[in-house]
């Protein structure tokens, strides 16, 4: 019965070991913040119910340095003319640094999940992780408890999670097994004596004498098995989740057992793109919730606000999320850059006579610019919106001789 | 009042014309001639410099590059003299420590290397090493960036060096190079990052000899 809370102790002591090193790390002060607007409809079919049909209106916000990210997340819905609070979460996650390739997590969480009028409900969360992490992949484990509130099944959850993650080219796979285990199961005491949950997911009671020897207390443990591919294109991103549940078919609906769903966005200017999803989801058992089938259509607004001082002063990897340089034919390269919210790329350097030139927007967030470029050392620096001139990240840099710094290129024959 | 209209269409073509022709001139005049933008007397000091590196043989891009980067940059006359001073210095000992077969690319990554503190006698070192059909660009590229981005320069020549002489290929040092970058930015000091990324590159030569930090004859670091 205490058996999982081992391991949970295990990854937060070393996860607290490796967020507070002895010796005081130097990282670079980068920090990014992207604000999210989504506006449309939205459906959701608890089984058994009458389906739930409301306009949405779903703001996010999300602050990230090296070594914390914060997250706040809110929906309104507007149902016979009238608006509502919906979702409400707030997070945060401190990371160690990486070291040999490991790098330690820690989140906290408190939200407040909406399916419909009568149903809906609080949890507070927090969890540890253990990540290795690699250039094109990663696998991470993890341990946590989760504390519903306002659940009459279900007291505290805790939650050991492991994963396995791959990046290739625009494609991202990932792969995760979580186990939920029920440490105890509410009483309830309406008719002024102790009730039991008939399973995680049913409020309906009964009386404890007609429960098992242990009275209301049993344990009860769930495990999913969850894959997602995440394909990321210029203008198109797309992600599909799927998963299979496995446990005590007490604790799992049928309709638990399985599920997919499907989210697409297409990027219509840099920071607007049209939103669809659909599918299923599992019942959630920390929160009492049944399964669902869900779909939702709408526009989704993006602003990432960039600090002046971070694009004037020391972090473009934190803005520049890729920079890659290809041979494109002959004496041509072709150059490449991720950078999300901002107006306009350019880059100069001995190719181009130190003449700046404007990279095109090629979709949300990509950059791309074809260009002659001799063999040998070439020297390039690269201004977002017109700031200071900055050595591009993911190649060698060195000083400029006036005070700055400039990326060298090596083109082979 | 028909006749003032023309007369005055007549007359602002007449003021408009010479000056889009003017600043036509001075547009491929500055694509024909990129050091105009130089005043004339620094301007006079950049050509000599680059007419001395012409007549010893030396790559002028640099040179000239360093110019029109200092004028692109905003940088003053007397900032951009002192800069392709600097850069052709740099290539005349990168020269004399490579030798003169060395390529262009070559030449100007080792004037990169000598300008961030790398010694003559260490570049002489790896030179001498070299095998055939092996470029030295690539791991001096990197070592340059290393040291930029605070390796102690002993700790950074010393491990290129070893890795040049272990027959390290261009891509080895690339990766090196990405995966102690990465370190960097996590927060691990760079020279340990160094040191532990430069254990992940595969042996393909001969163990090291001394290091070129070593050398107790290096005239340079005696004067230190």
């Amino acid at each position: 019965m205490h058996l999982p809370k081992l391991p949970a102790a295990a990854a937060v002591a070393a996860t607290l070991a490796l967020l507070f090193p002895g010796q005081r790390a130097r990282a670079q002060n980068a920090s990014e913040m992207e604000v999210r607007l989504e506006a449309g409809a939205a459906t959701n079919s608890p089984p058994g119910t009458v389906p739930f049909r409301a306009l949405a209106l779903t703001p996010s916000i999300r602050y990230a340095t090296n070594r914390f990210t914060v997250r706040a997340r809110g929906a309104a819905w507007h149902d016979n003319n009238q608006w509502h609070l919906g979702d409400a979460s707030a997070s945060a996650q401190v990371f160690a640094p990486l070291r040999y390739g490991v790098r330690a997590e820690l989140s906290a969480g408190a939200s407040h999940l909406f399916h419909d009028y009568a149903l809906q409900s609080d949890q507070v969360d927090a969890e540890a992780r253990l990540h290795w992490m690699q250039e094109k992949g990663g696998i991470w484990l993890g341990s946590g408890v989760t504390r519903p509130l306002r659940v009459g099944a279900v007291s505290s959850v805790n939650v050991s999670s492991g994963g396995i993650w791959t990046s290739v080219g625009p494609t991202t796979l990932r792969g995760s097994v979580t186990s939920f285990f029920f440490t105890k199961l509410d009483t309830t005491t309406q008719t002024n004596r102790p009730e039991c949950a008939r399973n995680a997911f049913d409020n309906t009671t009964f009386p404890e004498d007609a429960a098992s020897t242990d009275g209301c207390r049993h344990s009860s443990r769930l495990t999913d098995v969850e894959g997602s591919f995440q394909w990321r294109q210029r203008l198109l991103e797309l992600t599909f989740r799927g998963g299979h549940r496995f446990g005590d078919s007490l604790d799992i609906e049928p309709r638990s057992e399985r599920w997919a769903s499907m989210q697409a966005a297409v990027w219509i200017t840099s920071q607007v793109a049209a939103v669809a999803g659909g599918g299923t989801e599992p019942a959630q058992p920390a929160r009492g919730f049944p399964a669902r089938r869900f779909a939702s259509l709408g526009l989704m607004l993006a602003y990432w606000p960039i600090p002046r001082q971070a694009v004037l002063v020391t972090t473009p990897a934190s803005l520049i999320r890729a920079f890659e340089l290809r041979p494109a034919g002959t004496a041509l390269q072709r150059l490449t850059a991720r950078i999300g919210g901002v107006e306009t790329v350019e880059i100069m350097g001995d190719f181009t006579d130190w003449t700046p030139v404007p990279l095109l927007r090629q979709g949300r967030d990509q950059w791309e610019l074809l260009i002659p470029m001799s063999p040998g050392v070439h020297q390039i620096n690269l201004r977002i919106d017109g700031g200071l001139w900055i050595a591009p990240p993911g190649i060698p840099s060195i000083k400029d001789g006036f005070n700055g710094e400039v990326g060298v290129l090596v083109i082979k024959p | 009042m028909k006749i003032l209209s023309w007369r005055l269409c007549a007359l602002m073509l007449a003021l408009l014309l010479p000056a889009s022709t003017r600043a036509q001139d001075e547009t491929s005049a500055r694509t024909l001639d990129p050091l105009s933008r130089l005043d004339p007397a620094y301007r006079y000091a950049v050509e000599v410099l680059l007419d001395s590196a012409r007549l010893a043989g030396l790559p002028t891009n640099p040179i000239e590059s360093k110019a029109l980067e200092g004028i692109a940059k905003n940088r003053n006359g007397r900032q951009i003299v002192i800069a392709t001073r600097d850069v052709y210095r740099s290539l005349v000992r990168s020269r004399a420590a490579l030798g003169p077969s060395a390529t262009a690319a070559e030449l100007t990554a080792g004037a990169n290397a000598l300008r961030v503190g790398i010694t003559s006698v260490e570049l002489a070192h790896m030179a001498s090493t070299r095998g055939a059909g092996k470029e030295l660009t690539m791991p001096l590229v990197v070592l340059s960036d290393l040291v930029t981005r605070g390796v102690a320069r002993d700790t950074a020549s010393q491990t290129i060096f070893q890795l040049w002489q272990k027959g390290a290929a261009d891509e080895d040092f690339l990766g090196l190079w990405r995966g102690v970058e990465r370190d960097i930015v996590s927060g691990t000091d760079p020279g340990v990052a160094l040191m532990n990324r430069a254990r992940e590159v595969p042996t393909r030569g001969p163990a090291p000899t001394t290091p070129p930090g070593a050398r107790s004859e290096n005239p340079e670091t005696q004067n230190q």
